[in-house]
């Protein structure tokens, strides 16, 4: 009897001191049932082993970065953020498993980044299904109308990386005409999706063009490379991750030791592929005949600034860390996680149902927004009561109705380190020309 | 025509590099009965050897002996210390297939923290361009053709004209046999992987460097190639490989010519399933050097 008075005693003002602690932690706009406790975990979901393991580290740095910048700053609602790869291998097949495996075994994820094309059709409807939100590195155009709510895509679809290529060619500086342009991409389904776009605005241009797919991955392509240098291209457009510096090395190779101008996507901007491209053509080759297109990034800032700080920190995790500083998917992938930390923040919640739809809001702004560019601003302004636009690393967002968000183009080259040289950027109009002309 | 003409030429590098790999594993597979599906792991381990010998400024070629060398320790170490204990349990063929393929896994793995995965290239990449008419290779090229013709020869006349080479083949025939008649098959297999591993590793940096980059990735090309000229051949059959690399060097490059490169795979892969069905032991079966030595 005593015990169960002293119980009661105890019970009450526990339960009292508990409601006013929530209530004081909540701050901003709380309409969420509370942030929970212990540590919340980031899925890298990426390949790491297989033929595009280089990609999966590009986005583990993302979030290494990320994770500091949320912890150092009280975390979300205290919850300190954590960062675990997932390996896809690149293959679907692999992919789903890992899904699978990733969301039935942490119930604490608050968010998923990588999926690439290798396995976004396999892994965003398992991840989507999870209400986990996703941030994810894919310029299928599958996704350009995607159903999927919790999908997200801060990088543009493939098709305008192919019309970014060809504003080079119309549009770029300091080249010679190029009236004959070779497409040298992979034979699979995602890489020839820069095809038809790239074909149908060359030609609305009147210059000549041809395909010549190369199958990702080959020990050699000579007779391909022969055959599109009977072609006698003023230019090449490429990708060819992993292949790249084989190709090209041949090319250097038959034609006489003398490279060809070659335009590269976005994906190319990496350093993976600069170094797979220098070991065979050289760096005064890659230098003089490379161009790329790439998101207009600035590379500066105050968001830039402390992203790149926390990735030089990340170094102790990750000794690779500080190599992407200028990658673009690592810039957006860490803006995704601080956004969605924000969201959680903003609604109080650590249920994604809730705090999904809160991302776009913080990434478009809304009317009267306060923009900030760290975590710690806006955790001030939400506390401050007001509504925030999150201007990240990577720049400003603009999420469509289907959650994906769009950009300008620049035109861009590598130095002999291996850093992107803005050379030009292709004004709205330009952009709208092309895209026209691509018709898609 | 021209096209096919320079084609041809491809096919013969082509042809060298995968005849290098090819017989090795079949080697493998005649004499000690292991599909080793971690072959192409150790391909591209020596393949990394020579390049840290390359970067420290040893030759490729000299590097090549290296990567050779590393290929044999590393393939006798797997054998002792993995296949033999599985096969001494009796572990069935399928099950071994399991345990080489866990085996390739397990090197993938152990490697990329240490070699990462980025490209990586040999400095002697480029190489002065020869050309004879249409046909144009270069001079490292032509080094690869005339090197896997010398080691064709030499594993011929391992196999034809040495004590070595007969007791492989009559391990290879029936091991109770070859053992009840004094030859000590243990030392055989043993000598079996050292031979074949230097040959895996041979291949390995024979086949990056015909690459110009290659990544720790590029084992399981290796790899694929290697079995489809292996298996066309008639498994266990080093002549039979050497034919499959033939057939399978030369009908990619010039079906990459005459047709399209989409089908460069596609039609090597068809006349492997034309012949495994015309004739399912392969071309060579029961007529190679490991078959029933007489």
């Amino acid at each position: 009897m005593v015990v169960e008075r002293l119980r009661r005693f105890l019970v009450v003002p526990s339960a009292a001191l508990v409601l006013v602690l929530t209530a004081c932690g909540s701050g901003g706009s709380s309409t969420g049932g509370g942030l929970g406790s212990g540590d919340l975990l980031v899925g890298v979901l990426a390949p790491f082993s297989g033929a595009d393991a280089n990609l999966g580290p590009a986005y583990y740095a993302a979030c290494l970065a990320a994770a500091p910048e949320i912890n150092n700053n009280g975390g979300v609602g205290g919850r300190h953020v954590t960062c675990q790869k997932f390996d896809t291998r690149g293959e679907p097949a692999d992919a789903a498993p890992a899904a699978n495996q990733m969301v039935a075994s942490n119930s604490n994820l608050m968010a998923v980044v990588g999926c690439t094309s290798d396995e976004a059709s396999a892994v965003a409807p398992i991840v989507d299904k999870s209400h986990i939100p996703m941030f994810c590195m894919t310029g299928q155009s599958e996704f350009n109308k995607t159903k999927l709510p919790y999908f997200h895509r801060l990088v543009p679809a493939d098709i305008f990386d192919a019309y970014g290529m060809v504003g080079w060619v119309m549009y770029g500086p300091n080249h010679s005409a190029w009236n004959k342009v070779a497409l040298v991409f992979g034979d699979d389904i995602g890489s020839q999706s820069f095809v038809q776009p790239a074909t149908n605005a060359l030609q609305h241009f009147g210059k000549t063009v041809k395909n010549f797919a190369i199958h990702l991955g080959a020990s050699s392509f000579r007779t391909e490379v022969q055959s599109m240098l009977a072609f006698k291209p003023d230019v090449i457009f490429t990708e060819a991750l992993g292949s790249a510096g084989t190709y090209l090395g041949e090319v250097k190779e038959l034609n006489g030791g003398q490279s060809i101008p070659f335009i590269g996507t976005s994906a190319t901007i990496d350093p993976a592929w600069f170094k797979d491209v220098t070991g065979t053509i050289g760096v005064g080759d890659v230098v003089q005949y490379y161009r790329g297109v790439d998101l207009g990034y600035t590379f500066s800032g105050k968001a830039y600034e402390e992203f790149k700080a926390n990735l030089q920190a990340a170094a102790s995790t990750f000794a690779d860390a500080p190599k992407y500083g200028q990658r673009g998917s690592t810039l957006h992938l860490y803006d995704g996680i601080i956004m969605t930390g924000l969201a959680m923040v903003a609604t109080n919640s650590k249920d994604a149902t809730v705090y999904n739809p809160k991302i776009k809001e913080i990434a478009n702004g809304t009317s009267g927004a306060t923009v900030v560019h760290t975590y710690k601003e806006g955790l001030d302004a939400l506390k401050a009561g007001k509504s925030i636009r999150y201007v990240g690393a990577a720049g400003e967002n603009n999420f469509d109705q289907y959650n994906n968000s769009q950009s300008g183009y620049i035109l861009v080259k590598y130095d002999a380190q291996g850093g992107e040289v803005q050379v030009a950027a292709l004004t709205p109009e330009q952009t709208k020309k092309l895209s026209d002309a691509g018709g898609l | 025509m021209s096209l096919l003409i320079a084609a041809f030429g491809f096919g013969l590098v082509s042809m060298s590099v995968i005849a290098l790999a090819a017989v090795g594993f079949t080697m493998q597979f005649g004499i000690t009965n292991m599909i080793n599906l971690a072959y192409g792991q150790v391909m591209i381990a020596s393949a990394f050897v020579a390049y840290y010998l390359n970067q420290a400024r040893v030759s490729v070629w000299i590097a090549m002996l290296g990567g050779a060398a590393f290929g044999a320790v590393f393939s006798f170490v797997i054998n002792r210390f993995v296949y033999a204990p599985f096969q001494g349990k009796g572990t069935a063929l399928l099950g071994m297939v399991i345990v080489s393929l866990a085996v390739s896994l397990m090197i993938s793995n152990a490697m990329l923290p240490i070699v990462g995965y980025f490209s990586v290239a040999y400095r002697e990449r480029f190489s002065h361009l020869l050309r004879f008419g249409d046909i144009a290779l270069s001079v490292n090229q032509i080094v690869i053709i005339g090197l896997a013709v010398a080691v064709m020869l030499a594993v011929h006349a391992l196999l034809r004209y040495t004590r070595l080479g007969k007791a492989m083949r009559a391990t290879a025939a029936n091991p109770m046999l070859a053992r009840n008649c004094g030859i000590p098959t243990n030392r055989v297999i043993d000598a079996v992987w050292l031979i074949t591993g230097s040959l895996c590793g041979l291949a390995g940096v024979v086949a990056a460097l015909d690459s110009d980059s290659f990544t720790i990735a590029s084992g399981a090309t290796f790899l694929i190639t290697a079995l489809a000229a292996a298996v066309l051949g008639g498994a266990g059959q080093p002549y039979g490989a050497m034919i499959g690399a033939v057939i399978i060097g030369l009908v990619t490059e010039l079906s990459a010519a005459v047709w399209s490169p989409d089908y460069k795979q596609v039609v090597a892969f068809a006349i492997l399933v034309l012949v495994m069905v015309l004739r399912p032991q392969g071309l060579l079966a029961k007529r190679g050097a490991l078959a029933a030595a007489g």
